[in-house]
């Protein structure tokens, strides 16, 4: 018989108290446990996010945010003086054109459906887009919110004058999405990361006389194009120097010419839509933003962080990351305690016992290990009952904390979200965005039980009931042997 | 050798103090087999408790082969009672959730024996109380009185030692049995060189001791026994 197995035995001398033990133990360190998976899935996921958010600004001229157009066009100058802010690494501008094919739209101004100058422009965005022709067919139907919002665009651009629009509209047959062309100085896209190229090569010379562009793949299958391939926008030749692969339908419906190219197309020398802005790391991306704005002037640009209501989420992701560690370190601190006050009962109780053990010549130390292993049997049969329970129930109060702490947030940020992705891309249909609402992103966190993070909680859990028990095993050294003498 | 000097030991009950250990002083050649008798409540248990280092006295001292436990600390101590001390409790005191061969292990365990050692010394032992070897693995609590007392003299015995204090070891026996006993410590004695001090209140034990002591008014006065000595070499 060693200490061990003494300790064991001992465990279970009352088998009644020790399940009853058990399951209080079982209760607090399930609950530990959950809030630790939780704690750790929703850092998780705040950290996702952080990363998702990235490092890039986006400035678009004053007041074009939202679905009101308007405001003075970038320039040149401020893409300088934006390179000029501290901890930005690069300016990229970008020329956004926008460009029907030649045929359906000389039939559709045969209808009368482009009323006026500029009434299909200005779209949900509210971006000042320029509209071209071109010899290419856009390779995604319209369907009926694109036919929807095409023919509202007359009424939601900026001063078309309409009212024929909405009946000329209906009676018009199935018709494409515009294409949407980009002058860009670098080869990236409209978030700032680098476009994929599936085939060819960049842009090459970034000059006004640049006749490459790159098309996204579909629509390139689309129109029966290669690298190499010519097209034209507004009868100018150009060729496929490369093609990418932007992951989405929209985002391949998409061609990138020079941005002096696209500059000279629109007839608008010198002038940006949007420029896009790198700052060196994620610490510096809020300061950096500050500084761009103040450089740039609020009536002159308004810059914006690329999936900026995001922040929202990660604010109350956040908090409910506080709150389970302190609820896990208060779960914990139970589990000790429960340890604690159990021991210190039996200490009491074996008082006797104990001092029959000292007067036969135990060591203070053998018999305060054997009430320490004592505690750490219970301590395990209560973890191994505790991680069955958190393995049950984590999930469930992984997103019992994370729908409570965010129901009142998620709304409008929801609605920023919307308005944010028009503006963003310029293309009708953009509403809902690409992040509904935060709510929905949240429900997306999944408490997983991993082992290893099960491992660390019950790590934990013993090393606070070794604390828990080592009170009541050096009490155990202040009973004498003469102990035995005393009747009970 | 056991010299035992002046020893006190006093005990507050209200406003009145106690002295059921009040001046005792003697010496124990080593191998004698010596018992100390008096009426209950006179203080053996006391005086025995202080000679095997479960209590401390008041005053005076004890000094077991020129040590003095006086002003010794407790690990020493506890060293000396797992070493040098086998005690059989009045109350038996053995671990009652335990088996009989367990609890007689027990003071091997904190001596370092070896575990197979161990468990056939304890056999060995508990056959020499004369317990059924088919009641060697029962529980205590479900062992009787007389049962109980021999598994706690056997438990005394485990690490062979030089000193046995013994508080009515033969207290709940039927007299055969209480005669095996009484033989068994004389043996220790005669033939281990063990030093054996029991308390009883058994004539038949008191009588076949070397020497008798008797406890009243908290001293210790020595009365003449026949002694082993003046019995014939064969019983
Ligand atoms: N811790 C204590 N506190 C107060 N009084 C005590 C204490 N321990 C013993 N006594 C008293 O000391 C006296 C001696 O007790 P002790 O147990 O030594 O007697 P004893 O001679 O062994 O008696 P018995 O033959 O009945 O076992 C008794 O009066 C007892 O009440
Ligand atoms: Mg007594």
């Amino acid at each position: 018989m060693s200490v061990l197995a003494r300790s064991v035995g001992n465990a279970f001398r009352n088998k009644v108290r020790t399940a009853a033990v058990v399951a209080v133990l079982a209760v607090a360190i399930g609950l530990a446990l959950a809030m630790l998976v939780a704690n750790q899935a929703v850092g998780a996921k705040v950290q996702e996010l952080n990363a998702s958010v990235g490092t890039v600004l986006t400035v678009n001229p004053a007041g074009v945010q939202g679905f009101e157009g308007g405001g003075e066009p970038l320039t040149a100058e401020q893409a300088a003086t934006a390179a000029d802010v501290p901890n930005v690494t690069a300016v990229v501008g970008t020329k956004a054109l926008r460009l029907r094919n030649a045929t359906e739209a000389a039939a559709q101004t045969a209808a009368g459906t482009l009323a006026g100058p500029g009434g299909g422009q200005g779209g949900p965005g509210g971006q000042t887009t320029t509209t071209l022709t071109t010899s290419l067919t856009a390779a995604v139907d319209a369907g009926t919110l694109g036919a929807r919002n095409q023919d509202s665009s007359g009424t939601t651009g900026t001063t078309g004058s309409t009212g024929t629009t909405g009946t000329t509209g209906t009676t018009q047959p199935a018709r494409s999405l515009p294409i949407t062309a980009t002058g860009t100085g670098a080869v990236v896209d409209s978030t700032g990361k680098a476009l994929v190229l599936t085939s060819g090569t960049g842009l090459g010379d970034y000059t006004a006389e640049s006749t490459k562009a790159l098309l996204g793949t579909t629509l390139a299958e689309k129109n029966n194009l290669k690298v190499g391939s010519t097209f034209t926008i507004n009868s100018k030749t150009f060729t496929v120097a490369g093609m990418f692969d932007a992951g989405t339908t929209f985002g391949n419906n998409a061609l990138y010419v020079t941005l002096p190219t696209a500059q000279t197309l629109a007839e608008l020398p010198g002038e940006l839509s949007t420029m896009i802005v790198t700052v060196d790391s994620m610490e510096n991306v809020d300061t950096a933003k500050t500084a761009l704005q103040n450089a740039l002037g609020t009536d002159k640009a308004d810059v914006t962080q690329g999936q900026r209501n995001l922040e929202t989420a990660v604010t109350s992701l956040d908090s409910v990351k506080n709150i389970s560690m302190v609820a896990f370190i208060a779960a914990l601190g139970t589990a000790g305690l429960i340890i604690l006050l159990i021991m210190v009962m039996l200490v009491r109780e074996r008082r006797r016992e104990i001092g029959v053990l000292k007067a036969i010549g135990a060591p203070n130390r053998t018999i305060g290990l054997q009430f320490v292993l004592e505690a750490l049997v219970l301590v395990a049969l209560g973890s191994v009952v505790g991680a069955v329970i958190a393995s049950f129930a984590s999930g469930g109060i992984a997103s019992a904390l994370v729908s409570s702490s965010t129901s009142t947030t998620a709304a409008p940020a929801g609605q920023r979200g919307g308005g944010f992705a028009g503006a963003a891309d310029g293309f009708p249909g953009g509403q809902g965005g690409p992040f509904g609402g935060a709510s929905q992103l949240l429900t997306s966190v999944t408490a997983s039980v991993s082992p290893g993070i099960l491992a660390a909680g019950i790590a934990a859990v013993f090393g606070v009931a070794i604390i828990g028990a080592l009170v009541p095993a050096l009490l155990t050294a202040r009973i004498r042997p003469i102990e035995v003498l005393r009747g009970e | 050798m056991i010299e035992v000097k002046d020893l006190v030991r006093t005990f507050k009950s209200g406003d009145r103090t106690i002295k059921p250990v009040n001046g005792v002083s003697f010496e124990l050649e080593q191998g004698t087999l010596a018992s100390i008798v008096g009426k209950s409540g006179s203080g053996k248990s006391t005086l025995l408790s202080l000679l095997g280092a479960l209590d401390k006295p008041t005053s005076g001292d004890v000094v077991v082969n020129g040590v003095s436990l006086a002003g010794m600390p407790d690990g020493k101590l506890t060293e000396y009672r797992r070493r040098d001390i086998g005690f059989v409790f009045q109350q038996f005191n053995l671990v009652p959730n335990l088996s009989a061969l367990d609890n007689v292990m027990l003071p091997m365990e904190f001596a370092g024996v070896r575990k197979a050692t161990r468990a056939e010394r304890a056999r060995a032992l508990l056959e020499q109380v004369q317990l059924d070897p088919d009641k060697h693995g029962r529980r205590i609590n479900r062992l009787s009185g007389g049962e109980q007392q021999r598994v706690a003299i056997a438990r005394a015995l485990a690490n062979e030692p030089k000193l046995i204090l013994a508080d009515e070891p033969t207290g709940n026996l039927d007299e055969q049995t209480g005669e095996h006993i009484i033989e068994l410590l004389s043996s220790l004695s005669r033939d281990h060189n063990t030093t054996i001090l029991v308390v009883t209140h058994d004539r038949t034990l008191a009588n076949k001791t070397d020497r008798r002591f008797r406890l009243q008014q908290g001293r210790l006065a020595e009365e003449p026994v026949r002694g082993r000595a003046a019995e014939p070499a064969a019983v």
